[in-house]
């Protein structure tokens, strides 16, 4: 008797979301199936990787993560370009952390001035992520929505306290929205009904449920998105198929396996970039694993390390 | 349902209601048909909100200074102090009422507001055999031929009068009972009582008191503590306060109440365990519920005249813990894994033991427990509503400051109980309180103006929200748009109601002009949240159990909702909240108070004091603490109406978009 594979039908699919116009256009979401089960059903959308730029970066921040943007990491507009042009970034994320206000506190005009410029320089997508402040971000986000409309950027993050004004500028300005809520998967549900309600449609929403890295809560983040995703395909819960983003890069970078050197802790050996690429990418993939659609990472190593493996499972 | 006496249209929407009782007034008819009317000041006539014109029928109503002698000849009058005493036909002016399509085709088509029913229509075959009974006797002085005792000489009448044999005395009896029956010159009452070994002999009166024979009913909850005299010859709630004198109906039900004393000790049941063990805690509390209960004794007694002496029994139903502090059972192990009550049945103790102001022969009947969280109240509500007897599968819930779920049959029983809170009860709310006169009970918003139509029990001016007005409140604040489905206000509406006081938002529900000197009545978004987690635990606690036998809401023949709300509750709120699923209306069933219903009955009837036991014997307790499922469904839950949007379809139907986009 021939062997025949068993194949999983879900009765519901991810939605796919446009970020960008033109030639700067990307897509991601859009499966009807686990991560990666591409004998189930098609994968229309290979997962993307966003690479980070700053508008200000920390002091704290490991040599790994320095070095390769040294020329550039005062600025922003130069930073994006090699990103794109060097590492073959396919699309940009813009940290504004300058705007906190318990940082350098910048204003709104400078933060719609810079995203212009940043957008005018790539030729790929931009996504624009506000300092995590909510009240400041419910202030320069919408700026940049003003500033930059019909670009369809994708703008967040919109948390509970502050998605309303967020939200209300996306759509009336052309511009896609993350939903991002603490790591729960009804949380996550709640945002997007939230965020819906509005008028917002759930196809302009990509949701981040809080990313833990690689040994600070991964395995809650994991276990989130895996039931995202399943609630969505086999329950086709309309509400969860909103596509997954993961603001990762930032987590990874900050761990401390990442940051001690070989004297503080002799065990981990003398290669911090090795170790600090490897935590980054390593996250990656459990994200990946778990139904993410789109990353957001630091450093070009891990970034093509992760694309490699992508292609290997696509 | 009984036959409707009147009917009213309203006009110009023309909708036409019936109408049930003589005499209702016609802000309730009103209310009752979703008809709205402005009206402010509950009902009491000061507001002059709710100006209607009487075209056509037969009226009573007070002249009001809000009306001028010209309106008042052009048929004007205001609803509140209108009562209804024939058919009718009537204008809401364009000052009262609000011009408004939407709203019409919202609120039209029947309401479903459930009364709490009486036990008749839910137990069957009771028989009336109270569990306490007095029997009036006339013995033969003894002489040198017929010299047996005198203990045995009344038990030798009770045999060859009443076939009664084997029965105990208590030993105090016996220290007075020589001098009592030769001083009632061998007329005497004696007062028996049946409890789980027998027949026990109790009391023995001079003369003929068997018109004489009462008993108090309490059920001792975490937050409140309320009451009932009982006549127990008649089978008839002698006392059951005044609180709600405008509805009979609703006296029946309406209990001298007031809130367990113990709260100073702690809101919830863990903290007064805490309490218990810290050094004279256990009887700080014990003497707390203690004076509770004698106050409510003597406000009993006061309301009906009834000598203290003639009281003959007394019943009580708690949850585990109020139980065993009641009785001064160390609570200590009913927090601690893994969570056992001291005992699921009490012996019979007598009331002046542990303090309580009664005749030293009255006896307390404790319920028998389950669990350490589902306690004798449950095992009380689950008699009186009669589950254990049908076939049809039941889910009873009870809403109180612990929310106690029983779903199963006259075959099976699973139980379970959640942490709820004390939010329907008037506890972490603002401006909550009890269902006592001036609780704002039932709530209306206009979708336009967000003005609001309350009226409160008794139609006073308002003091506060109650359990079924806050449901309505928040239910009606829902479809409005003025609170989102996470429970906060929308800030962009354009109204002044929604306000932001000392850095928290609130809505404004009742002016302090129209309040009862309370100042302004306001719903904040700290009360929401403790709603809303009150209506998520029970919803949640609710799927976990149906889906512990592999259950779903659609299988439910039955559900019966208990608890201290109010005298009614609206249906369609609280599945619009969220609090109860969306399933057809007609499958509801309110029974107001559980726990005072069973004891009732066990008062009035012997055989339900087995059936009882049978009860708890019968009921599997399922924990929550360490179900897995049951935080998911929580959070789930903690959502107007819920995250699983797709479980309340009409519910959805009604939410309006965002009205500020």
């Amino acid at each position: 008797m021939a062997f025949s594979a068993v194949s999983e039908k879900y009765s519901g699919k991810m939605r796919a979301l446009e970020i960008g116009v033109g030639d700067k256009k990307a897509v991601v979401g859009g499966q009807a199936s686990m991560p990666f089960c591409s004998f189930d059903s098609d994968l229309p959308n290979k997962p993307i990787i966003a690479m980070e730029v700053y508008d200000v970066v920390d002091p704290e921040w490991p040599a790994a993560v320095v070095d390769p943007f040294k020329d550039v990491i005062s600025d922003p507009v130069a930073w994006a370009k090699k990103n794109v042009e060097e590492y073959g970034a396919k699309m940009i994320c813009l940290q504004l952390a300058s705007t906190d206000p318990n940082g350098e506190n910048r204003d709104a005009a400078y933060a719609a001035d810079l995203t212009k410029k940043v957008a005018a320089a790539i030729s790929v997508p931009l996504m624009v992520w506000g300092s995590g402040n909510v009240e400041k971000d419910a202030e320069v986000l919408p700026k940049i929505c003003e500033a930059c409309e019909g670009m369809n950027l994708l703008i967040g993050p919109a948390v509970e306290e502050n998605y309303k004004k967020i939200a209300a500028a996306a759509l009336g300005y052309g511009h896609a929205v993350v939903s991002q809520s603490p790591i729960d998967v009804n949380m996550a549900k709640q945002m997007n009904i939230l965020i819906s309600n509005l008028g917002l449609p759930l196809e302009k929403i990509i949701m981040e449920p809080s990313t833990g890295a690689l040994g600070y809560g991964v395995e809650y983040t994991y276990s989130v998105m895996e039931r995202i995703s399943l609630a969505a395909l086999s329950q086709n819960d309309d509400k969860m198929q909103c596509p997954i983003i993961s603001d990762l890069g930032k987590e990874c970078w900050k761990a401390r396996e990442v940051k001690l050197t070989d004297k503080e802790e002799p065990s981990f050996g003398p290669d911090m970039e090795k170790r600090g690429v490897l935590w980054e990418a390593m996250t990656a993939v459990d994200m990946l694993l778990s139904g993410t659609n789109l990353l957001i990472m630091r450093n070009p190593h891990a970034v093509k390390l992760t694309e490699e493996i992508i292609d290997e499972m696509m | 349902m009984p036959e409707p006496v009147h009917r009213v249209t309203f006009m110009p929407d023309d909708i036409t209601v019936d109408v049930f009782r003589h005499g209702e007034t016609l802000l309730r008819v009103a209310m009752a048909a979703g008809v709205h009317i402005n009206a402010s000041c509950g009902g009491n006539g000061t507001c002059g909100k709710c100006k209607v014109i009487v075209d056509r029928g037969l009226v009573e109503s007070k002249p009001s200074a809000k009306l001028s002698d010209e309106q008042w000849e052009q048929g004007y009058r205001l609803a509140c102090l209108t009562k209804v005493m024939g058919d009718l036909v009537v204008t809401i002016p364009p000052e009262s009422r609000i011009d408004n399509a939407a709203l019409k085709a919202r609120t039209g088509g029947k309401r479903h507001i459930l009364k709490a029913r009486d036990l008749n229509t839910l137990v069957q075959g009771l028989t009336v055999d109270p569990a306490v009974w007095k029997l009036y006797l006339e013995l033969p002085p003894p002489t040198p031929d017929d010299n047996l005792s005198d203990l045995g000489r009344l038990m030798r009448e009770l045999k060859r009068r009443h076939g009664l044999d084997g029965i105990s005395t208590d030993f105090r009896l016996l220290t007075r009972i020589a001098r009592l029956l030769r001083d009632a010159d061998w007329q005497v009452t004696v007062t028996l009582v049946y409890n789980p070994k027998g027949l026990k002999l109790i009391d023995v009166e001079p003369g003929d008191t068997t018109e004489r024979n009462f008993s108090i009913i309490i059920d001792v909850g975490t937050t409140t503590v309320k009451g009932q005299l009982l006549d127990l010859r008649e089978c008839r709630v002698a006392a059951a306060g005044k609180d709600c004198d405008d509805d009979e109906e609703a006296n029946l039900l309406a209990e001298d109440a007031r809130y367990n004393s113990q709260v100073r000790f702690g809101e919830d049941v863990i903290s007064r365990i805490v309490h218990s063990q810290k050094g004279d805690g256990l009887r700080e509390l014990q003497q707390a519920v203690v004076g509770d209960i004698n106050e409510i004794i003597r406000a009993l007694l006061g309301q009906s005249g009834i000598d203290r002496e003639n009281l003959s029994h007394m019943v009580v139903a708690g949850n585990t813990t109020m139980t065993q502090l009641l009785l001064g059972i160390d609570p200590k192990y009913i927090r601690e894994d893994p969570y056992v009550p001291t005992a699921n049945f009490f012996p019979p103790v007598r009331g002046i033991d542990i303090g309580l102001n009664l005749p030293e022969h009255v006896h307390l009947y404790t319920f028998p427990l389950v669990s350490s969280y589902v306690g004798g109240d449950i095992v009380a509500g689950i008699l009186g509503s009669g589950i254990f007897q049908r076939e049809d599968l039941t889910l009873f819930i009870d809403v109180g400051t612990n929310g106690e779920i029983v779903l199963g049959n006259c075959d099976w029983l699973v139980c379970t109980s959640c942490s709820a809170g004390p939010a329907f009860e008037g506890g972490g709310v603002k401006h909550g309180m009890r269902a006592t006169r001036g609780a704002i009970e039932q709530v209306r918003i206009n979708p336009e103006t967000f003005e609001p139509m309350v009226i409160t029990i008794g139609n006073r001016k308002p003091l506060g929200i109650c359990g079924s007005g806050l449901i309505d409140a928040v239910a009606e604040m829902l479809i409005t748009g003025i609170v989102e489905p996470n429970g906060k206000f929308n800030r962009g509406l354009g109204t002044d109601r929604i306000r932001e006081t000392e850095g928290a938002w609130e809505y404004l529900l009742v002016p302090a002009a129209e309040a009862d000197g309370v100042g302004d009545i306001v719903i904040t978004e700290g009360d929401l949240d403790n709603l809303i987690r009150t209506k998520g635990a029970i919803y949640a606690g609710c799927r976990i159990l149906l889906e512990s036998v592999g259950m779903t809401f659609a299988e439910l023949d039955r559900l019966i909702i208990a608890g201290g709300f109010g005298q009614f509750i609206n249906l369609e709120r609280a599945v619009t909240i969220g609090l109860l699923p969306e399933i057809p209306v007609d499958k509801f069933m309110f029974v107001g108070n559980g726990a005072l219903l069973g004891a009732r009955l066990v008062s009035f009837s012997r055989e339900m004091m087995r059936d009882a036991r049978r009860v708890s014997d019968m009921m599997t307790n399922i924990e929550l603490a360490n179900n897995m499922r049951f935080m998911d469904e929580y959070v789930a839950a903690l959502f107007l109406p819920h995250t699983d949007t797709n479980a309340f379809p009409e519910v959805m139907k009604l939410i309006h978009p965002d009205p500020a986009t």
